[in-house]
């Protein structure tokens, strides 16, 4: 777009319909991202798996799909149980014992599981690229100049709705309030008789069930293969730490601006060169902010 | 001499018998199994530079792999000179690209680091698979055979010694690490960065050395990776799995020791040449199984055998000297 011409009508409407894919796009990422806010600001693990369990969620999604016909919208029903399963389960077998390790051993543990569910995942269901075509992603809604397919309308207000019960369980809950204090301070929590053990079991399982579900959204958008994931892992962590570390709303926030910058990039550059952009942000928030946009308590302890 | 061979003897067995085998064994399966375990555990030991003594663990080491690969094969097939040359450029782009992961390693710790050496490999994955003008996007590129030494076109017993040569290079580089003053100055920084500041030691500056010097290496070993193999693609080279294997091997055969990397390909590049011929029937990803077990490995390694082989070999070697 030329910026000395005025704008007119047409410019505008580009505008909306640019404003309007990045807030649908924003609440999609949020939700992908609460998860691993909350993994990462409670236990202070770093989950390099995170994505591969959205991954997951979307072969779920695909599966239910194909094989019974079933929308992705009455999946999430199963999705969010059968997720929070997955997430006590992999904690019991994988995270428990490496959670007072050192960052290294948590590195390289969360990217073993991950390389392992990427191919179980490839052997399972081979590397083919599937595609969730539900009838809602053919039916357009207009408004105001703005053109959006219903699918996703409706990922973007279950993500929101489900992002804001998460935020509501924290903060107003008994056992949101018992982990926030975990992730202030775990030995002050411990002295106050808090079981830390179940606190992270817990996190951690709300954090899959999070993203696991996030994944079953997504996959009528996406296209669904075993590596998948990376691409929403790496995009969450710029999410998370742009946001700061376990802050929900900043989350929401972060979300906000990286579907903004990839919004804008792939509208200025072309779709192709897109994933670019949000590594190339990645790269420079990570050297310019670590702490975060608004800086945050508890970096310290990842020695940013 | 005494103290070099009980210190060294490890190594003086494994690289003697690789330097053997090539006047005794003909078969061309094994001997590729050999040059494949040689540049396996040349790269494992090039990361281990970076990651092992210096502890900056990094998961894009595939970067500096795909840079060195990419540089020979195009040096030969687009402006039509010798892979040696391109593993020159490629060295030359990969300080330059080391030089930059160095500086955010001043920047980063732990984790955020390991996350930016990812982006900065995917961000390479993208803008090769994309520039198809110059690379062949992800179509990939089949580096041709050209017979001779200047052309890198070598027999098997040729590659075993040229993988030998690179894997002697890397170990050279670990022993140095190991004895100098940069070398304990570096364990210094991976022990505690703070306490060696405060000692006077320049971190910053060391940091950036290692991780330059390992970017160097590692891309030596692409270039010599690309011309043995004969084809180039973005989606391997740069590929996290890739990265992964640099450091799996140095974990299993022991971080921060000098002949660890190579115990490691050892174990992990048999493993995968036994499975190859027994899974080679089964259609379904013959690569998938192989990751499987090698991502459990890698989880139950650094949860209950944290410090690897080299590890294990040294709790034996005190126990018989205690009995």
């Amino acid at each position: 777009m030329d910026p000395a011409r005025p704008l007119g009508p047409a410019q505008i409407d580009v505008l909306a319909q640019l404003a309007v894919a990045t807030v649908l796009l924003g609440g999609i990422y949020a939700l992908v991202s609460v998860g691993l806010t909350l993994i990462f600001g409670i236990m202070r693990v770093v989950n390099f798996a995170h994505g591969e369990f959205l991954m997951l969620g979307m072969y779920l999604a695909f599966w239910a799909f194909s094989l019974w016909a079933l929308d992705p919208y009455f999946v999430l029903f199963v999705s969010i149980p059968v997720f929070f399963v997955v997430g006590l389960v992999t904690y019991a077998l994988v995270m428990r014992g490496v959670i007072h390790a050192s960052h290294n051993v948590q590195i390289f543990t969360t990217v073993g599981l991950s390389t392992v569910l990427q191919n179980v995942a490839l052997v399972a269901w081979s590397g083919d690229f599937r595609f969730v075509r539900p009838w809602h992603l053919s039916t357009v809604l207009r408004a105001g100049g703005t053109i959006f397919n219903l699918t996703q309308v409706v990922a973007f207000l279950i993500a929101v709705a489900l992002t804001a019960a998460l935020v509501a369980f924290m903060r107003w809950t008994h056992a949101g309030r018992v982990m926030r204090a975990t992730a202030q301070d775990r030995d002050a929590a411990t002295l106050m008789g808090i079981d830390t053990d179940r606190v992270y079991r817990l996190s951690f399982a709300i954090g899959i069930a999070a993203v696991g579900s996030a994944g079953v959204l997504v996959a009528p958008l996406y296209s669904v293969y075993p590596t998948a994931g990376l691409q929403f892992v790496l995009l969450s962590y710029v999410v998370v730490v742009l946001g700061g570390l376990g802050d929900m709303l900043g989350a929401m926030l972060g979300s906000l601006i990286v579907a903004a910058v990839e919004v804008a990039g792939s509208y200025l550059f072309g779709a192709a060169w897109k994933e670019i952009f949000y590594f190339l942000l990645f790269i420079l928030v990570l050297v310019f902010r670590p702490a975060g946009l608004f800086g945050q308590r508890g970096a310290e302890t990842l020695g940013v | 001499m005494d103290s070099l061979l009980r210190s060294r003897g490890g190594a003086l067995v494994v690289f003697g018998l690789a330097a053997v085998t090539p006047l005794v064994v003909r078969d061309a399966y094994f001997l590729d199994s050999l040059v494949l375990i040689l540049l396996w555990g040349a790269l494992s030991a090039a990361w281990n530079v970076a990651g092992g003594y210096a502890g900056q663990v990094s998961i894009g080491h595939a970067s500096f792999f795909g840079i060195g690969a990419y540089a020979a094969a195009l040096m030969v097939t687009r402006f039509g000179r010798g892979p040696w040359l391109g593993m020159l450029v490629g060295v030359v782009i990969s300080i330059g690209a080391g030089f930059v992961i160095g500086f955010l390693s001043n920047r980063l710790k732990g984790p955020y680091f390991a996350l930016s050496t990812i982006a900065f490999s995917q961000v390479l994955l993208i803008g090769v698979s994309r520039w198809r003008g110059f690379t062949a996007g992800g179509e990939g590129i089949p580096v041709p055979f050209r017979p001779g030494f200047a052309t890198l076109g070598l027999g098997h017993a040729g590659w075993v010694y040229m993988a030998l040569a690179a894997a002697l290079l890397c170990y050279a580089v670990e022993v140095y690490l190991e004895r100098s003053r940069v070398g304990y100055q570096l364990a210094g920084v991976r022990e505690d960065e703070d306490a060696a500041e405060a000692l006077g030691i320049p971190t910053r500056r060391l940091k950036v050395f290692a991780v330059t010097l390992s970017a160097a290496l590692t891309s030596i070993c692409g270039s010599l990776w690309a011309q043995y193999i004969g084809f180039v693609d973005p989606t391997y080279v740069f590929s996290v799995d890739l990265s992964v294997r640099f450091a799996l091997n140095a974990i299993i055969g022991g971080m921060g020791t000098a002949l660890g990397p190579y115990l490691g390909s050892i174990l992990i590049t048999s493993l995968e040449t036994y499975l190859r011929a027994t899974f080679s029937g089964v259609k379904t990803g013959f690569a998938g199984i192989y990751l499987i077990i090698y991502g459990t490995a890698l989880i139950l390694v650094v949860r209950f055998v944290p410090d690897g082989l080299a590890g294990i070999a040294a709790r034996l070697r005190t126990r018989r000297a205690h009995a």
